[in-house]
């Protein structure tokens, strides 16, 4: 693997360019700036929707950035203090009051939470839209699942830290999930928690999660997700199926540098003007961002009324709450857990589910288009739905559970079924309208 | 702008969205010396029972009082940097109220929610007590059921006497009535300070960032469109 | 097909231009974006208001007995100097680095002979003014084994052999160079003393 000498960078004078020729005889930095940046070919017709790979590596390092200062001040522990309120929710406030600008990194690292998901479903979404885990991609989407799954744990054990009445009872919820599991539930409970009801052991446990071993975990990932993705290449728009010259060379491809560096940076611009423009003036986001509940330090003696998730979480928190009757024996919360769970875990088996000839969107006619929407909408409403309270009734007609129940059901029905409907295809593509940006 | 744009911006929007229909009256916005009257409000009336405890009195500067002002204005002796707990221990309020008064230093954003912000949420709450003999303080509240707190401010809203309902008293006196809106409109507004005293700043900050984002942006949009020009040329 | 109607020079300084725009302006964005970071490492509001004053009763300090009290999380030390302890202070006056008190270490009511406000009352930080560390009491004259024989009493410190005066003067040739740090402090009444707090109107010593 060592780069040849005749390819090594050499330096045309100037101190440096003589500082470049010394780092790159010892380091493979020619061989990397080649590898991923000035011969990287990529499809010239990527669109819109692949920028959110990017710009989830760009909202990771904010988050570890604003994370590692806010951990400078942040305190692991439930005890009161002298006002009686518990060290961690003080700790957090007065990152918000007293340290300086620490109410910017404070908004900045929670809004960004929720733009990581809001990126995260919109890159998996790019993945529906044109076949992108379809082989050979099937690793790199596996990986991307697994991600998925640390991120949602990363984002939840973040959540209990501040030790708000939110926090608090969102942990008591998710960590009895465990009672579930049949046998010996009740202990792996305790066992998840360190105590047998939430408390100063648990929001140690995922202050030392939260801050270290997810965020480790999740690197780790990420680079073995991008090393799957130099080794396949990308996927485009276009793409019909493996065999398709288009997947190989009609379309074209171009260097990713200068071209896609150019507008990866134009969009990461943009996004950071929608983003900070969420940080100054809406950091609440109308209570979908940082939950008014919240503001109240934790109290185990008294439930909040309506516990809810954050909005990236309602999804399959619906689904959790959807299932009030046994089904096949199963009694309805482990019926939920399993659910609930299952939501995430059958997104590892989409590459094999998915039968189609066709990749892309763009020529698989209207079976599919209309399943994708179907699918988004259920998804959308179990969204809805669980930043409601279970009672809650849509439009005044139909009652809220039942609308959960049939949105979950729908939800399986199109994993389980798409072996059989993704084999409906046009008789022949549609003449390729190839679209350059 | 495609179908796919749908999705998007529904959660865009999303953080910016007023959920539905207020079912609270919205509290009127209030700055300058109105906050300072809120303040003073607070340190006379509630300041014995209900501790600020993440706001010290130095910060009270912020909203225009001298160092001197503050010290007078203050009930007790202290130092610059204490933090406005209440005067009563927490046993004995215990012992009194049955409960702990909660601490209001977040109290106007812990008390958001659907139906309005926590300010018009607190001004319901200061409009909305009435007698209730069935309750240990004669004092109950339509807006936070069984509450524990009698009405501080009967006086204030018009009754001639504790055991008399304020609000019948001002809808008879509307100069009063006018009076005790203006009041705790002021007390509301300070607590709205207390529970974010950097959102001014905040805002004046974000104006500046957004329009370098704006400018930055269109200059990666010229650069953009300067180097994708020749794409459709590009030989492989 | 190549339909540049411009020349490849003017497209070359139009991309460098913009390109160079580009770079500054994003380069200044990211220094701003640095600064709150950079910033919020600095001593927090709460730190630089730091504890209550710490109130003391001096009432029962005998002359030749030493208090020592915590404030700001440092030990402030509360010396009821005697007669024999005053007088040394003229003594010393030459082997001390700074007699006169004229480097900023203490408030303006501070500046004398005694470094006091009262004349038999030492109230100065215990804290060495080389690297940090609480210097012991070492007030017995020619103290045994531990000073040299002409020692006339004061404080030394453990860590790297520097010694002060009754008055927290440093002596000469030793590694501190500066007097101990007096903090702002006054007097409640007769047997109180609050540290913490200068009298209205006194300049502190590092404000």
């Amino acid at each position: 693997m060592k780069t040849p000498p005749s390819e090594k960078y050499r330096s045309n004078g100037g101190l440096f360019a003589d500082l470049l020729e010394w780092l790159d005889a010892r380091l493979p930095l020619t061989a990397f700036w080649r590898n991923h940046f000035s011969e990287y070919r990529v499809p010239k017709n990527l669109n819109f929707w692949y920028f959110f790979g990017s710009l989830g590596l760009i909202v990771l390092s904010m988050q570890i950035l604003t994370g590692i200062f806010l951990a400078m001040h942040y305190q692991p522990s439930a005890a009161p203090n002298a006002d009686g309120l518990p060290a961690a929710f003080a700790s957090v406030e007065y990152l918000m009051r007293d340290v300086n600008w620490g109410w910017l990194i404070r908004t900045t690292h929670s809004t960004g939470a929720s733009a990581f998901f809001l990126v995260v479903y919109l890159h998996i979404f790019r993945c529906l839209l044109y076949g992108s885990y379809r082989k050979p991609r099937e690793l790199l989407w596996i990986v991307g699942v697994l991600i998925f799954y640390l991120l949602m744990a990363e984002a939840f054990t973040g959540y209990v830290l501040p030790w708000g009445q939110m926090s608090f009872w969102a942990a008591q919820v998710i960590t009895d999930l465990a009672s579930a599991v049949p046998f010996f539930g009740n202990s792996l409970a305790d066992w998840v928690r360190g105590d047998f009801s939430v408390g100063g052991a648990t929001l140690g446990r995922f202050f030392a999660l939260h801050v270290i071993a997810l965020p480790l975990a999740l690197i780790l990932l990420i680079v073995l997700h991008l090393l799957a993705l130099r080794e396949v290449g990308s996927s485009h728009p276009d793409a019909l199926s493996i065999h398709d010259p288009v997947e190989t060379g009609e379309i074209g491809s171009i260097p990713f540098h200068p071209y896609y560096t150019v507008r990866e940076l134009h969009a990461a611009s943009v996004f950071f003007l929608v983003f900070f423009a969420v940080v100054f003036f809406a950091p609440e986001g109308g209570g979908t961002l940082l939950e008014s509940e919240n503001f109240l330090p934790a109290d185990p003696l008294k439930t909040p009324e309506y516990i809810e998730p954050v909005w990236y979480f309602t999804p399959f928190y619906s689904m959790l709450r959807a299932m009030t009757r046994p089904l096949f024996g199963i009694d309805p919360k482990l019926l939920g857990v399993v659910s609930m769970n299952g939501a995430v875990a059958i997104l590892f088996f989409l590459p094999w589910l998915d039968r189609s000839p066709v990749k892309s969107i763009r020529h698989r006619g209207a079976v599919f288009k209309l399943m994708l929407f179907l699918f988004v909408l259920a998804f959308l409403t179990l969204g809805f739905l669980g930043t409601k309270p279970p009672e809650h009734i849509v439009w005044g007609t139909i009652p809220g559970t039942s609308a959960a129940q049939t949105a979950t059901f729908f939800y399986f029905f199109f994993f389980l079924s798409m072996p059989w409907w993704s084999k409906i295809v046009p008789q022949a593509p549609k003449t390729r309208n190839l679209r350059f940006k | 702008m495609k179908i796919r744009a749908v999705p998007i911006l529904f959660f865009l929007f999303l953080p910016f969205c007023g959920f539905g229909k207020a079912a609270l009256p919205k509290a009127p916005d209030v700055r300058g010396k109105a906050l300072q009257e809120g303040a003073e409000l607070f340190v006379d009336y509630c300041s014995g029972c209900l501790g600020l405890s993440f706001v010290r009195r130095d910060q009270f500067a912020e909203l225009g009082f001298s160092e001197k002002r503050i010290g007078e204005m203050m009930i007790t002796d202290g130092y610059p940097g204490q933090p406005m707990r209440p005067t009563a221990t927490r046993e004995d309020q215990k012992l009194w109220f049955g409960a702990v008064p909660p601490d209001l230093s977040l109290a106007a954003r812990a008390r958001a929610s659907e139906k309005g912000s926590g300010a018009d949420w607190l001004t319901a709450y200061l409009r909305s007590f009435r007698r209730d003999e069935s309750r240990p303080t004669g004092w109950n509240n339509d807006v936070f059921a069984n509450v524990a707190m009698p009405h501080v401010l009967w006086e204030m809203q018009g009754a001639e006497s504790p055991a008399a309902d304020g609000r019948a008293a001002s809808t008879r006196d509307a100069a009063r009535a006018g009076e005790y809106e203006r009041r705790i409109a002021g007390l509301v507004g300070f607590l709205v300070w207390a529970s974010d005293p950097s959102a001014a700043f905040r805002k004046r900050v974000g104006i500046g960032v957004v329009a370098f984002l704006l400018v930055f942006s269109a200059m990666t949009l010229a650069l953009k469109k300067e180097y994708c020009r020749e794409i459709e040329n590009e030989r492989d | 097909m190549k339909t540049n109607r411009k020349t490849h020079r003017e497209t070359d300084s139009r991309r460098r231009s913009l390109l160079v725009a580009v770079a500054i302006t994003g380069g200044s964005g990211m220094a701003a974006a640095a600064f709150p970071f950079l910033s919020s490492l600095a001593p927090s509001a709460r730190a630089k208001l730091s504890a209550a004053p710490v109130e003391v009763d001096i009432g029962d300090l005998l002359p030749g007995q030493m208090k020592i009290v915590e404030w700001r999380a440092r030990p402030v030390w509360i010396l009821n100097r005697t007669a024999e302890m005053l007088a040394s202070l003229t003594e010393v006056s030459g082997r001390v680095f700074d007699p006169e008190s004229k480097q900023k270490q203490q408030p303006e009511n501070c500046e004398n002979a005694t470094r006091s406000i009262r004349p038999n009352l030492l109230v100065v930080l215990g804290v060495c003014t080389h690297f940090g560390c609480s210097p012991v009491p070492r007030f017995e004259r020619g103290d045994g084994e531990k000073m040299p024989a002409d020692w006339p009493g004061g404080f030394a410190c453990q860590c790297h052999g520097a010694t002060f005066d009754f008055s927290g003067r440093a002596f000469k040739n030793t590694l501190a160079a500066r007097n101990l740090e007096v903090p702002p402090h006054r007097y409640l009444s007769e047997n109180r003393l609050l540290v913490g707090e200068n009298a209205k109107n006194i300049q502190g010593a590092k404000e």
